[in-house]
Parts: structure tokens; sequence; C-alpha cells
């Protein structure tokens, strides 16, 4: 399977900085990782590699417009009778 | 309850979309566009976003759904009445979601406005619905969720979760 993240400590050595820098990078927020646990962070391998070529998302503009579709909360579950038709 | 202006709305889609593309996702049409949408029904606004994980040749086999609406609560208010933040691994086959339901039957019967959803095996729930512990604070902590758990590679282990009914 391919790799899906790195340790901070694998960005450390792939970086040849230390493991407290690469922690201060995500703490600045500026290494996209997440926090998978109380003592566990992951750096996503396509964000890392992202970040490293220096390749930002574009912001998005964003509009309110009619609703051309309904959505549906929860597809396929059971919920008590009578919420059925409060769903969209 | 979360409450938001329609600035700050308009702000967040940006902001959850911009997560995703950070962490290397692939937003799907039509939120891969320039100018992305709110779509207005009524009194509610809705947000209908799904994206794929980045894993190559497999990718299209997971995605990452993201929906919400939330009413209007004042002038420029809006307030989150109703979400579903959802793993759907068709390669691995299990379902994972965190919902919150706006309707007083849920509540009554269950108790909690959130919940969480797990199928091990997709189609195939043990329990219908599971306590969300911690209750999801939005589209951004729900997809770090669910991208989380995706990163783990592994099928969630739903007997782990608390059984509300």
């Amino acid at each position: 399977m391919d790799q899906l993240y790195y340790t901070p400590r694998e960005v450390a050595a792939i970086l040849r900085i230390s493991d407290d820098a690469v922690l201060d990078l995500i703490h600045r927020g500026e290494l996209p990782a997440l926090r998978v646990s109380p003592r566990l962070i992951r750096i996503p391998v396509a964000g890392f590699d992202a970040w490293r070529e220096g390749r930002k998302p574009r912001r998005r503009r964003v509009v309110i417009r009619t609703a051309s579709n309904r959505i549906a909360i929860g597809e396929g579950e059971s919920l008590p009778e009578g919420a059925q038709t409060l769903r969209r | 309850m979360i409450e938001a202006t329609t600035g700050e709305i308009l702000d967040y889609l940006a902001d959850v979309i911009e997560r995703a593309e950070r962490f290397g996702a692939t937003v799907l049409p039509p939120n891969d566009a320039e100018t992305v949408a709110w779509e207005r029904d009524g009194n509610e606004l809705l947000m209908d976003l799904a994206v794929h994980p980045p894993v190559g040749r497999r990718s299209r086999l997971v995605e990452i759904v993201l929906r919400e609406r939330w009413r209007a609560a004042g002038s420029d208010r809006w307030e989150l009445a109703e979400y579903g933040y959802e793993l759907r691994h068709h390669e691995l086959a299990y379902r994972r979601g965190l919902h919150r339901h706006d309707v007083n039957s849920f509540v009554r019967t269950y108790g909690v406005t959130t919940h969480a959803h797990c199928e091990a095996t997709m189609g195939n729930p043990a329990c219908r619905h599971y306590l969300a512990d911690p209750a999801c604070r939005g589209a951004l902590d729900g997809f770090d969720r669910l991208y989380g758990l995706w990163l783990t590679g592994a099928r969630p282990d739903c007997s782990q979760l608390r059984c509300l009914g």
C-alpha cells in the first residue's frame, strides 16, 4: 500500500531539521498535519508534497444561489418515527 | 448551537475547501470551480461538498462527504441545524459518519441531537446510532476526523463505540 502519511520524525529526516522545528512548522499552521490522537501527529504525504513544492490551494469565491437539489443527512439510516418526513 | 453571520458562512465554505485541498484531497464538481455556492432553499442554506482523498489510482474508491443545513436565525444570522459528515470507503467497504439531526423525535428517542454512524461492513450497521463522543464542531473538525481515520488505512472498530440503540 502507498505510504499515506509521515510522522514528524520522518519529516524532520527528509527536511534535515530537528523534530522540534517540524512541530513548530505544524503549530504555526504552515505544514498541514493532523493530530489523530492526543499523542500522535500525522503529516499526509500529499499535503507535505504540496507544501514542499509551494503549491497552495486557490481561495474560492463563495456565493449564495437558489437550491437546485435536495440533500440527505444520514442516507440509509433508520430514524425514529416521524423523522423521515422532516429529512431533506 | 453554532451560529454565524452571512459573511462568516461564505468564508467558512471557502475555508473547508481550502483545508481539504491543503491535505491533497480532490474536490469534486461543482465545488472545484473558481466560484462555489451555498444553496438557498427558503430560509435555509445547504452545503453539499464531496472530496476524494489523495490515494492515487485508488482514490476514486473513497469519498468524504460534508453536508450541512443552516437555518435563518434573525437578521444576518444563521444557525447550524443539521450536519452529516461521512467517510465512505468503498475499497475497504466501510462507512463512518458524524451526524446531527434537527428533529425532535430523534432527540426524544436518543437524548442527543448528534450521533456517530459506523458500518464496519458497508450497508450492514450493527447499531443504528452510536454516541458521538465528542460531538463534532463543524465541517473543518468533521473533515479532520474522517481524513484522519482514512489516513490510518484501517477499518473502524465500531464495537468500540457506545450504541444508543
